[in-house]
């Protein structure tokens, strides 16, 4: 299914017009007391959920914001917020 | 006329309460290595748990090509070993594979590319592959189809020519894979989804199922683009993994007019001509992960704009199917093969991107070799997890297809 994105600039556009971000990992690590080993967490390691996931994109063929929204990868239907567990 | 009517890989089995190993996903990738397990490694109590049926995912959604011309010394070697036992396993499993090497033609639209495709071919021909060089001229010479016009988006400079690949049937691969494994006493449980892995902390227990509790010392977990996920569900263990869409299609059949594989990185499609007939085409993928399988007519649209100026016959011709699997990326292009880490007899195989079908044969037997041994073959070691790290990417990106999760 195609897929549409809500850019809070210019509002709801095609996919296409946005580069995907990766999976939203919380803040950079701080740079005292990073290892190898969490600096590679941050960077490569991802949850690949069937589901619900928080996630980056940038509009790039468009205004350029960076934002976050949460989508379905089931679906790949943006929504608003959370996959809410019983 | 289906009266007697029997799968090939048997009735079906009981589940019993224990197994030496147990694989997760029916996939090619694992019935290689039960096929392996039991034939060669002498392991008699192997099951195969999938959640749907055996080559419902990869194993019969790939565009079936097969070739071992990648970029680095650590991964051409194993698709080099995967492409000869092709033969080998046609005879051993008495299953015709429809192997069919009619070689494959990789478009070179610049001359940058050309010398990108000069590296390729040297360290195919370290590796004792066949693979050359041909300029415009000798590739029209082969492949009378090819447009090789300058007016052109991408005018064809040349090409790099692997004659020993070529296109092996994958339904097949899975149903001989099966009934050979099935032979040597492997129990394939369809219809039979993992829900858990159990460990004592230190090492694995056994697996739960849809239909009960299985103990085990091993498994594998080989299920194509739903591993990571499986892995970081049941274990919590995170992978360098983006799982996306990719797209394929193929045309209504025509007589015979295409001899070889022919792909364009800059045009992103490739092509071959099924022993149907039919023009089977590719190479889309979505460029944000999803799990649904789904074709876009975005991609339609881009395959007939990129296959019309290429192979400028094509124009006029309809497509009559398309379908999509999933393509699990990893950042550096290679697999992710390790075990024993960080539990003791849990192993994966994944993170295989778009080269799971061309490489499942040789890695099958190589995992077998793993999992009874317990100690990582040579050829395996440099997939290993902890690779990413250490910062030891390796430089499969370099091939001349260049499609990263990243795009």
């Amino acid at each position: 299914m195609a897929l549409t994105i809500t850019c809070p600039v210019c509002g709801k556009r095609n996919g296409y017009e946005f580069r995907y971000g990766g999976e939203d990992k919380g803040p950079r690590p701080a740079e005292e007391g990073l290892t190898p080993r969490s600096w590679c967490d941050y960077a490569h390691m991802n949850a690949c959920v069937a589901g619900v996931q928080k996630e980056w994109w940038c509009h790039k063929n468009g205004c350029g914001a960076w934002f976050a929204i949460h989508r379905n990868t089931l679906t790949n239907l943006e929504v608003d917020g959370p996959e809410v567990t019983s | 006329m289906l009266r007697g009517f029997k799968p090939l890989w048997g009735k079906k089995p009981g589940l019993r309460s224990s197994y030496d190993a147990v694989i997760i996903g029916g996939g090619l990738h694992s019935l290689a290595t039960a096929y392996y397990l039991a034939k060669e490694q002498g392991m008699r109590d192997v099951a195969v748990l999938e959640k749907r049926f055996i080559g419902f995912g990869g194993a019969g959604r790939n565009t079936a090509i097969v070739r071992a011309n990648q970029r680095t010394q650590e991964n051409v070697p194993l698709y080099k070993e995967a492409l000869d036992l092709w033969p080998v396993l046609t005879r051993e499993l008495d299953y015709n594979l429809m192997f069919n090497n009619c070689g494959n033609l990789n478009l070179m639209h610049s001359e940058a590319a050309m010398n990108a495709a000069r590296m390729n071919v040297c360290t195919a021909q370290f590796h004792g592959i066949e693979s050359h060089l041909l300029d415009a001229r000798q590739v029209k010479e082969i492949e009378p189809t090819i447009n090789i016009s300058p007016d052109i988006t991408y005018p064809v400079h040349g090409a790099m020519f692997h004659p020993p690949g070529g296109v092996v049937r994958h339904d097949a691969v899975v149903w001989g894979l099966a009934k050979g494994a099935a032979r040597h006493g492997v129990h394939i449980h369809q219809q039979t989804e993992a829900t858990a892995i159990q460990s004592d902390g230190a090492r694995i227990t056994g697996v739960d199922t849809s239909r009960g509790r299985i103990r085990t010392p091993r498994v594998l977990v080989s299920a194509g683009g739903y591993s990571a996920g499986i892995i970081n569900k049941m274990l919590g263990l995170k992978l360098p993994i983006s799982v996306l869409t990719i797209q394929a299609m193929v045309t209504q059949p025509l007589k015979p007019v295409l001899n070889h594989v022919v792909s364009s990185g800059m045009y992103h499609a490739y092509a071959n001509q099924t022993l149907k007939g039919e023009i089977a085409t590719g190479a889309h993928m979505d460029p944000w992960p999803n799990y649904t399988t789904l074709t876009t007519a975005h991609y339609i649209k881009h395959q007939a704009e990129a296959l019309s100026e290429f192979l400028p016959f094509l124009r006029g011709v309809k497509f009559m199917r398309h379908w999509a699997g999933l393509a699990d990326m990893t950042p550096d292009m290679a697999p992710i093969i390790d075990g024993n880490d960080p539990l003791e007899g849990f192993y994966m195989n994944c993170g295989w991107g778009y080269f799971g079908f061309k490489s499942c044969t040789a890695t099958g037997r190589h995992m077998a070799a793993f999992m009874a041994k317990g100690e990582c073959p040579e050829r395996l070691k440099p997939f290993g997890l902890r690779r990413y790290e250490k910062h030891r990417l390796m430089g499969e990106t370099a091939a001349l297809v260049t499609y990263t999760p990243d795009n």
